[in-house]
């Protein structure tokens, strides 16, 4: 076998390991490039910067545990956004094995910004059926929700003074990791109660959701972690994403100078089938 | 004669080399309030004609009062102020064909919220001032009332295009009921065979996947409907068929058609019950379970048909490195990139309903799938046209395809 | 009998089908009351489908379990897991935390089910290398565009990328904007009047493999 088709047939194990001290090196002694900002996140940066003190900001946190590494970074950097702009932030899921999380992520932003539950912020927690859910909210949130996480009732509440329904929310942002996620907001909230909408999403459905962006259906788009470390940049405050840039320039160049290796290897084995068959 | 004349040319000429002064404040015009059209109720709009005075130093309040007009003009709520050259007909948001008055008169819209609150049913007295300095002048009231509409005219657009959609796809089943319609043939069909008879040779298993989402959706009915051809197929080659499934519901209507393409091919007795099992709804304990049957069974060949997610190329990647060939079809454009790097044939998108259509052979399929086409090409059309009107318009500065397009427009 | 397994279900789906899409045109109050009782029932059903999956999991490790098959063991795993998380949950009121405080139901959630789905995605990073490493080959002309587009892509996205060939940011966002927009969008087009044609053949019964058995 000449070296061409050993490199070419080269143990996916090799290729594995390649990768792991792609991620772990620059964990453990980071670079820290500077981050370019795109308009798409700065779109829901700007908007959010200009909303009024004490605007109603929802934000559903639509991921379970495996997407955490991307949305969790998002969701951090955009409560303590609204937290720092002192809006009434109303959380909730529509993913059952994502509840946890959420709760864990806004206690964990709300104690830091000194925020209080129930006045500052709640979190209304997960009901089943997903768009339906959606739908229910704009006719009344209160039927949808009729007591928060915590178990208290959530009319009354001073945080969602004046809220009866979607059409009084200034503005939602959805972390989404898939279905219902960002799409579903539009589809069933935004399209028919008309408050603005901002998405985040995983690395790998962010291309899809462009057409949403382009035609003005969604005001920005936070696009995985890079898009997260670029948030987190725009508000001063660099946590994991920015941490997470390193690994991840590392892994794209580890790729792609594979790929090229691969190809040269490629066209170096069809040269030589050509010489011996010719 | 000569001196008239002059004096006449003076006084038409002197007023354009005056300061641009603004001309003397009028009451507004032809004041109308009407309940807005196309809602839900609590809402009312206010019309009234332009003025010559309109300018942008002086502004317009709308001015709204509960019961009938009040005593004190003091007692008058002011629900807006705006500059008076803003708020016209025609920069209306709303549907052309619902529009009210005429395009250049004014427009306001009065809705519930922010300190307003109106009720379907009840009377309210609306004016409109004209306010300029310390001056105000109050039109006389109009007294009208709220009402919920039974119809969202604004949408008609989109009721009669989605009934012609509808039309056409129905049109397009009668006519494959009643004559042969021509199905391109789908590349990766060819391998479907080839990927079964590998599998025999080999004396492995054949594993069939129908994807994430249940049978509401269109690639989970193509993915069920390939099951029966590569039932049929394993079952007259005797192959060893494992259909792991994620939904329950898919899972039962799976085992009857995998019993029904048993029976078609002649081997009922060789059909197994628990050929098709579930295995759990989460998404990656499902993608471990079935890696681990990979990696354990080997199968021969995969096939990934329907809706995925993440768990793509978590299930390809693993079959690959077992050696099967692998045949994918999906809708998941998210997850098209995975399975064309890692698989031998990919169905892409609409190529799966096409396949499913080809080998069913059904009339209702093929007469959907035609339909489809037929709904893309007025789509197309529009959209070339459109842009082509659009530029046409841009450039002559006039706006008269602007009615034709706003027919295909998303309007509330 | 018949009549309840075929024709009954037809009859529901196309009222209820036609009364839905009505009620999207119609912006009465009664209609979008329609709109929040229907939504309710479906939340309510909606919780009904988990117990069915529940159930139909039980059924089948039951039965392996019963009649030792291969790998029973591991169906025994399923049912301890399951039961033990059921059972922890309901004890802390579905709660993963109180007052700060990480409850017995928060254990389970946060250092088994946050770190095993963690991995799951996480191997991803892995395959993705090694399915690169062996497809990406420029076998053909479109072969190279695509390898070249990804090339871009992936160097647009992060700093060091971007740091190497400063350019790359800006062709990165003009594929994704223009390019991956377009095409996207043409997909979305496609596969939502998939999805029309798909509900009016439900609608009117035209389609019925949903109700589940063999061709009438």
């Amino acid at each position: 076998m000449s070296l061409a088709e050993r490199m070419l047939r080269i143990d996916r194990r090799i290729i594995f390991l390649v990768i792991g001290l792609c991620t772990l090196v620059p964990l453990l002694f980071p670079v820290g490039l500077p981050i370019k900002i795109s308009s798409e996140v700065r779109g829901v940066y700007d908007y959010i910067e200009s909303l009024p003190e004490g605007s109603v900001f929802l934000l559903s946190l639509d991921f379970d545990p495996a997407s955490k590494p991307e949305l969790y970074p998002q969701a951090i950097a955009i409560l303590r956004h609204a937290f720092k702009k002192n809006l009434r932030v109303v959380a909730m899921t529509l993913w059952v094995s994502g509840t946890g999380l959420a709760d864990q992520i806004l206690t964990q932003t709300a104690k830091e910004a000194g925020k209080e539950n129930g006045k500052d912020y709640v979190f209304l927690g997960w009901s089943p059926g997903g768009s339906a859910v959606i739908l229910n909210m704009g006719q009344d949130l209160y039927n949808a929700f009729p007591a928060d996480y915590g178990g208290k009732a959530t009319k009354g509440l001073p945080v969602l003074a004046g809220v009866q329904n979607l059409r009084d929310v200034t503005y939602a942002v959805s972390l989404g990791a898939g279905n219902p996620g960002v799409e579903a907001w539009y589809v069933f909230g935004k399209d028919k109660y008309k408050f603005e909408l901002g998405g985040g999403c995983t690395g790998v459905i962010a291309p899809g959701l462009y057409p949403l962006l382009r035609s003005g259906q969604i005001n920005g788009l936070i696009g995985g972690l890079r898009g997260a470390a670029e948030y987190e940049t725009l508000i001063g405050q660099k946590g994991k994403a920015v941490a997470g840039m390193d690994a991840q320039s590392a892994t794209h160049l580890a790729i792609i100078v594979l790929v090229a290796i691969c190809n040269i290897f490629y066209f170096s084995l069809r040269r030589q089938q050509r010489r011996q068959g010719g | 004669m000569l001196p008239r004349l002059l004096i006449l040319s003076i006084m038409t000429c002197v007023p354009a080399f005056l300061p641009a002064m603004a001309q003397a404040q009028t009451m507004p015009q032809q004041l109308r309030v009407i309940d807005t059209p196309s809602d839900g109720g609590g809402s009312l709009t206010v019309l009234w004609a332009s003025s010559p005075s309109d300018s942008a130093t002086t502004k317009y309040q709308v001015l709204l009062h509960e019961a009938g007009p009040p005593q004190d003009s003091s007692a008058w709520k002011v629900v807006a102020e705006f500059p008076a050259n803003t708020r016209y007909v025609r920069e209306s948001k709303s549907a052309w064909w619902t529009r009210s008055g005429d395009p250049n008169d004014h427009q306001f819209v009065i809705k519930n919220g922010k300190g307003v609150e109106l009720n379907s049913d009840q009377h309210y007295a609306v004016s409109v001032a004209s306010v300029n300095g310390q001056e105000r002048l109050i039109a006389p009231p109009v007294v009208a009332s709220p009402e919920p509409n039974w119809m969202n005219w604004n949408q008609i657009n989109n009721l009669v295009l989605a009934l012609m959609f509808g039309a056409i796809v129905f049109y397009a089943i009668n006519l494959a009921k009643r004559k042969e319609m021509f199905l391109r043939r789908i590349p990766g069909l060819d391998a479907v065979d080839e990927a079964i008879g590998r599998a025999t040779e080999l004396g492995k298993p054949v594993l069939y996947m129908t994807g994430a989402h249940d049978l509401h959706d269109p690639s989970t009915i193509a993915a069920a409907v390939i099951l029966g051809r590569v039932a049929k197929k394993a079952a007259s080659y005797e192959t060893e068929l494992l259909v792991p499934h994620r939904e329950p519901i898919t899972m039962a209507v799976c085992q009857e058609i995998t019993k029904q393409a048993y029976l078609e091919a002649g081997k009922p007795d060789l059909f197994k019950d628990d050929a098709n099992f579930f295995i759990t709804s989460d998404q990656f304990s499902y993608t471990a379970a079935v890696d681990g049957i990979m990696l354990r069974r080997k199968p021969a060949a995969n096939f990934f048909m329907g809706s995925y997610f993440a768990e793509s190329l978590l299930l390809t990647e693993t079959g690959a490195s077992t050696g099967a060939i692998q045949i994918a079809g999906t809708d998941s454009d998210h997850q098209l990139p995975f399975f064309v790097t890692t698989c031998d044939y990919t169905l892409i998108g609409e190529e799966l309903y096409a396949a499913s259509a080809y080998l069913s052979k059904e009339p209702i399929q093929i007469g959907t799938l035609r339909g489809q086409d037929l709904g893309k090409a007025f789509i197309l059309s529009v959209i070339g046209i459109g842009t082509l009107l659009a530029t046409v318009g841009v450039l002559t500065g006039n706006g008269w395809a602007q009615p034709l397009l706003d027919l295909f427009k998303d309007l509330k | 009998m018949i009549f309840l397994r075929r024709q009954l279900p037809l009859l529901i789906t196309m009222i209820t089908g036609l009364v839905m899409a009505a009620q999207y045109y119609v912006p009465h109050p009664a209609s979008e009351q329609l709109l929040t009782t229907v939504t309710k029932w479906l939340q309510i059903i909606g919780g009904f489908a988990l117990v069915l999956g529940i159930t139909s999991l039980f059924h089948l490790h039951a039965a392996k379990i019963r009649r030792k098959e291969a790998g029973w063991a591991y169906s025994l795993v399923l049912y301890v897991g399951m039961l033990g998380t059921i059972i922890v949950g309901l004890w802390n009121n579905g709660k993963e935390s109180i007052d700060g405080a990480l409850t017995s139901f928060g254990w389970v959630y946060s250092y088994t089910l946050v770190p095993l789905q963690g991995t799951m995605f996480a191997i991803l990073a892995f395959f993705i290398a090694s399915a690169a490493y062996r497809s990406f080959r420029a076998r053909s002309r479109e072969a190279a565009v695509l390898l070249v587009a990804a090339v871009i892509v992936m160097m647009g996205r992060v700093p060091l990328g971007e740091y190497i060939l400063p350019l790359s940011g800006d062709l990165s966002s003009w594929i994704l904007n223009v390019l991956n927009a377009s095409v996207r969008r043409a997909i979305l087009i496609g596969v939502s009047l998939g999805a029309v044609a798909l509900s009016f053949k439900i609608i009117f019964g035209v389609e019925r493999s949903y109700l589940g058995g063999g061709k009438e």
